[in-house]
């Protein structure tokens, strides 16, 4: 007689467990954080690791946890702005500073990152506001959770440790940032669409008379013959999609702050057209800029809600 | 012809006889349907999620416009320079009169207007001189701190019939140097200003 398997007691613990798909975790909440902690036991599973520090006093150059120490992340969170144009500012002596206006609209922190449950810290920011009938209900209800209304765009800032985190709730105004201060801006940039190879990649087309067929803008040859490889390399700089990605300015001043217009002023450029979404932090390219102790923002707090 | 007696109706009896033969206890039971996401109890109404009410917006959603009128302010406090070239001023100057610009550092720069490029704290100016037989134009920030100041030296006698006077470049209607007439006003205008100076010390 084959044996007989009992499915009894399998479907009477789905019938009360209603999602199957919840694995029986261990009561350790601390194996879940899967990245960057070797101070955690069997945090690689059984398998050895291969830098191990866990029986050195100091912390070992090799291991994750010294790489995360030297890793380039600012102190404090970062704020999202709308791109609202360019104009200039004329110094005494005459010069003359081409700057980018970018505006705050409604900026909070909306939930919080920590290394404890999630492997690493953040604070997520939103912008904006989105009327509460185009929310799906889950956003609702994580905007419920950090008690704010809901935003339009949301976006992390990754932050070196627990003192950069910051309340759920706490409104950003321009000035988070110093005037002379550097920063970090993010955005996507303008898109072109399906662009030609001359305005891609700067080729230099052909001539536009003296019997030209047909071929002023185009390509023209993709490579060699037998002798290249008898075919096209890969990487070969062709027609295609260009722009609409994300594009990084690193250590950009702030020229000026406004706080009653909630503007910031930024030295020359911003990627992406106006009215695009900006993200400003704190650059990692220089050492963190002297805030004053009033606006410091506190840490615990934080920590201890999430 | 009688057609042949169809045995379909037997058959029926046949499934029905397999069917009865099986045992009760061994009936077919479908198993319990499994329900991946469900609340506890269905039948009672949804939690009602809180939403909060949004912060204040910002106080204008054109801070351009804001802070270029901040900076004119700041750069032009008396509103002078505005009111050269502005379009509601009778007395303003116009594309075609001749301008004698001086710079804090540097030579002055005199020309005729050819263009007034109005963009807030960016608006500039052109001017068109001849210098040693050879054309010369020049762009000026008329809010740029450098400028010391801008003066009308001759007005164009009728107003031209351009906003932008580029047809100037051609030989047929290029004025040509300003140096004369621009020594001439500036004669003229020191000596008012010590003639003024000279009855001021005497009164």
């Amino acid at each position: 007689m084959p044996p007989r398997i009992s499915l009894a007691h399998y479907l009477r613990h789905l019938w009360r467990n209603p999602c199957p798909f919840q694995p029986t975790q261990p009561p350790d909440l601390a194996n879940r954080c899967r990245s960057f902690t070797t101070t955690v036991p069997n945090a690689f599973g059984n398998r050895p690791k291969r830098i191990s520090s866990s029986g050195s006093p100091e912390l070992l150059e090799g291991s994750k946890a010294a790489a995360l120490e030297r890793k380039r992340l600012a102190t404090r969170p970062g704020v999202l702005a709308i791109k609202k144009g360019m104009t200039a500012i004329y110094r005494p002596n005459g010069r003359r500073i081409s700057c980018t206006v970018l505006q705050l609209e409604r900026v909070q922190v909306t939930a919080v990152k920590t290394r404890q449950k999630h492997g690493y810290w953040a604070v997520q920011v939103g912008s904006g506001w989105r009327n509460s009938q185009n929310v799906t209900r889950p956003m609702l209800g994580h905007f419920e959770a950090g008690g704010v209304a809901p935003k339009e765009h949301l976006r992390e800032f990754r932050v070196k440790d627990e003192n950069g985190l910051m309340e759920p709730g706490t409104t950003f105004s321009a000035d988070f940032f110093i005037e002379g201060q550097y920063v970090d801006v993010r955005a996507n940039c303008k898109g072109h669409g399906f662009a030609g190879g001359m305005k891609r990649h700067g080729f230099a087309g052909q001539p536009a008379s003296h019997g030209n067929s047909l071929s002023h803008r185009i390509m023209g040859s993709a490579g060699q013959s037998q002798g290249g490889g008898s075919r096209v390399l890969p990487g070969k700089r062709m027609p295609g999609r260009m722009g609409g990605h994300r594009v990084t300015r690193p250590h950009v001043q702030v020229m000026k702050i406004d706080k009653e217009l909630g503007t910031i002023l930024l030295f020359g450029p911003v990627p992406g057209p106006k009215g695009c979404t900006v993200a400003i932090q704190d650059t990692i390219l220089g050492p963190p800029p002297a805030i004053p102790e009033a606006t410091a923002a506190p840490g615990e707090s934080a920590v201890a809600a999430a | 012809m009688a057609s042949k007696p169809s045995l379909w109706p037997l058959t029926t009896l046949l499934h029905r006889r397999t069917v009865s033969t099986l045992s009760t206890a061994t009936t077919y039971t479908p198993p319990p349907r499994i329900h991946f996401a469900t609340r506890p109890n269905p039948t009672l109404p949804r939690r009602r999620i809180k939403v909060y009410p949004p912060p204040p917006g910002p106080l204008t959603t054109d801070p351009i416009s804001a802070l270029t009128t901040a900076q004119i302010k700041a750069l032009d406090p008396s509103g002078s320079r505005a009111e050269l070239f502005s379009r509601q001023n009778p007395q303003a100057i116009r594309p075609g009169d001749i301008v004698y610009v001086r710079r804090k550092n540097g030579e002055p720069f005199s020309g005729v207007l050819l263009n007034i490029r109005r963009r807030g704290i960016d608006t500039s100016i052109l001017l068109r001189d001849h210098l040693t037989k050879l054309g010369v134009e020049m762009w000026l920030k008329v809010y740029s701190p450098i400028i010391d100041s801008i003066n009308l030296v001759q007005r164009k006698e009728k107003m031209a019939r351009r906003a932008k006077l580029y047809y100037m470049r051609k030989p047929a209607h290029d004025f040509g140097p300003v140096r004369g007439i621009v020594s001439d006003w500036v004669r003229k205008s020191y000596a008012a200003k010590k003639g003024s100076a000279d009855k001021a010390s005497q009164s």
